[in-house]
């Protein structure tokens, strides 16, 4: 079952994560404002901070406080208006469009709240899509991916055929399948009942001990005290504090 | 199983899952295709049945003998004929004024009816001679007139009197209605004369007829060879014109296609935003997208071409039996035409909308609901 355990990832010592120059994340004074018809928004404010190889880390914060911005920018879906972002000790700042597509790729793994899968290909195709923008598509290691998440026997339904749970197990299991050193998952458990949120929740530890790197949103306290690490925000701006501690301003 | 297999299923349940956006995109490429195959089966084979239509209208060289001779040379016509081809129709007259027993003149015509019938198959007659009645006449239907006993037509040339038997009327609305037509054998027996004036029919356009009569002016010299100018270049101007206009109804139908074709591939854009962010958010990049947005528009058009195909066959068919009463087969060779149109206009088509997704901000497009 650990077949997703590569190499860059065996190599991480659990002692090393302590050490900022094995940060895989890092930030420094990343701004993003949006400009819209009512102005500038600054959705996220001179955010610095870092997350090492292997770190699960929860963040938080009210609504409208810059999680969403945050995580599309470490997933290199978005831009930062300022600042250096720094993925896996590459400037992602400065890539072109299209290295950063590549990049993304074989770096991120999304799971989302509203699952995106694509309505007309089956559990087994979405995976396998993740495959296809990343290399080849392989059925076997796909159908292994569905057996991970324990649906198995689910393979060929429709993302309508399936609950909401298993929807999100199937995300999983495409956020896995290309290995990728980081997952990013924004409130992955928010349309979620108690017993899919701990079937998820059991998922994303089987990942974090297997050695990828966690970046979790979210609004339970529950999910959040599974993490190493809390990033708490408010108002676009970073608060770091370790689990059940105060809230402590970065700068 | 392999990923290309995998890829052709990707397109053919997106196809299959936006069940109504496709059919309308099929529908109008079919459309199109269809149109076109119509069109282009017609066309090719529209000149042929356009000038065989002309044939109907008769001769379209007459042939007159050299300056200052009554008649022509024996073995004339035979030289025409071989001069101008073998599906060249050519018939030859000789003309002579008689008087009826009533004592009115009246032009008689000598000719050899078989040909005749085949070189002007516009006239109307009531009944054709047979060719095994020496005697038997056609009467024009003014000359009819002045003849008190049709199955008795008695005449005199110079003296010299003959009976016919007339077969049939003639009504072309034109001098023949005045004349008498009657076998060449007993005409010149009868009169003396010989053929004077031949005329040919060419089969072709103006160019063919021009060539044609290129070539008899310079076998047989002196002979007066002229074409009949209305005719030939009456033929010529619906033949252009035919072709002007089937060429405006192919482009605005390729445009009138081309333009829904880009509103349903707009919209379909449009509406899988959010697919197109979750295959970017998957590392996808943009010209990968493309590629199977085209590759699927691609897809409808090829099957907008082979139905099409088949319907425009049949419709073109269909046009040329009530038209010019012959069907007209289905023609492979306008395929490949019809294929690059269609595909032409279907990549186009799905390009310009693929523009939409250079400005795709799938942070945004991923956040919710
Ligand atoms: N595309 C955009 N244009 C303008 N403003 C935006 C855009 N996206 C987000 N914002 C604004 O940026 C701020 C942060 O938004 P973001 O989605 O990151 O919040 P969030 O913490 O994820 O909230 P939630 O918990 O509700 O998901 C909000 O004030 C939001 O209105
Ligand atoms: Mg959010």
């Amino acid at each position: 079952m650990i077949m997703m355990v590569k190499e860059n990832l065996a190599m991480i010592n659990p002692n090393d994560l302590t050490r900022p120059d094995c940060a895989v994340i890092s930030l420094k004074e990343v701004t993003r404002d949006y400009s819209g018809h009512a102005g500038k928004v600054c959705a996220l404010n001179a955010a610095s901070f870092s997350i090492v190889a292997g770190e699960w880390v929860a963040i938080t914060g009210p609504s409208g406080s810059g999680k969403s911005t945050l995580v599309n920018m470490i997933g290199c879906l978005d831009r930062p208006t300022q600042g250096a972002l720094m993925i896996d000790g590459v400037d992602v700042a400065s890539m072109s469009a299209t290295d950063l597509d590549r990049f993304r790729a074989d770096k991120i793994g999304f799971i989302f709240q509203q699952f995106h899968l694509i309505p007309y290909l089956s559990a087994l195709e979405n995976v396998m899509l993740a495959q296809y923008f990343h290399s080849m598509t392989d059925e076997k290691e796909a159908r292994a991916a569905l057996e991970r998440v324990g649906l198995g026997n689910r393979a060929d339904h429709l993302p309508s055929e399936l609950s909401g749970g298993e929807q999100q197990r199937v995300c999983v299991a495409r956020a896995l399948i290309n290995n990728p050193p980081i997952l990013l998952a924004d409130e992955p458990t928010g349309n979620l009942d108690e017993a899919n949120q701990k079937i998820v929740a059991g998922l994303l530890k089987d990942l974090h001990a297997q050695g990828h790197t966690i970046v979790m949103v979210t609004h339970d306290p529950e999910m959040a005290s599974l993490a190493q690490r809390r990033i708490a925000l408010s108002h676009g701006k970073v608060f770091c504090h370790p689990v059940g501690g105060a809230i402590v301003p970065i700068r | 199983m392999s990923h290309r297999i995998s890829l052709f299923q990707m397109i053919r349940r997106s196809i299959m899952h936006r069940r109504a956006r496709s059919l309308s995109a099929l529908l109008a490429m079919t459309i199109s295709a269809a149109v076109a195959t119509a069109l282009l089966t017609l066309y090719t084979s529209l000149d042929a049945k356009l000038h065989h239509e002309f044939r109907g209208f008769g001769a379209n060289i007459v042939i007159t003998p050299a300056k200052g001779e009554k008649h022509f040379a024996d073995g004339t016509l035979d030289k025409v004929q071989a001069l101008a081809g073998p599906d060249a129709n050519a018939a030859e007259f000789g003309y002579a004024v008689a008087t009826t027993d009533r004592g009115t003149p009246v032009v008689v015509a000598g000719t050899d009816f078989a040909a005749v019938r085949r070189l002007d198959s516009w006239w109307q007659v009531t009944a054709w001679p047979t060719p095994a009645e020496t005697s038997s006449a056609l009467l024009g239907q003014h000359a009819a007139q002045f003849i008190g006993d049709e199955n008795n037509v008695q005449l005199t040339f110079a003296d010299r009197p003959i009976t016919l038997h007339g077969a049939g009327r003639l009504n072309t609305g034109g001098d023949e209605d005045n004349r008498i037509y009657m076998p060449l054998a007993s005409f010149t027996a009868w009169t003396g004369a010989l053929p004077s004036v031949i005329e040919l029919q060419v089969p072709g356009g103006a160019a063919q007829v021009e060539s044609v009569i290129g070539d008899l002016r310079k076998q047989l010299p002196g002979i007066k060879v002229d074409p009949v100018r209305q005719l030939v270049e009456g033929e010529n101007r619906i033949v252009d014109k035919t072709h002007a206009l089937m060429y405006a109804a192919m482009i605005l139908i390729a445009l009138t296609v081309a333009i829904s074709v880009l509103a349903t591939l707009s919209a379909s854009v449009l509406e899988r935003r959010r697919d197109f962010a979750l295959m970017k958010a998957l590392g996808s990049s943009t010209i990968h997208m493309v590629g199977l947005f085209v590759c699927e528009a691609v897809v409808l058009s090829i099957g907008g071409v082979m139905i099409g195909y088949i319907l425009g066959s049949g419709a073109s068919s269909l046009i040329s039996q009530l038209n010019f009463h012959t069907a007209t087969m289905p023609r492979l060779s306008v395929l490949p035409a019809i294929l690059l149109l269609n595909v032409s206009i279907a990549v186009l088509a799905a390009l310009l909308p693929v523009r939409l997704l250079r400005g795709l901000q799938p942070a945004a497009l991923l956040k919710g609901e």
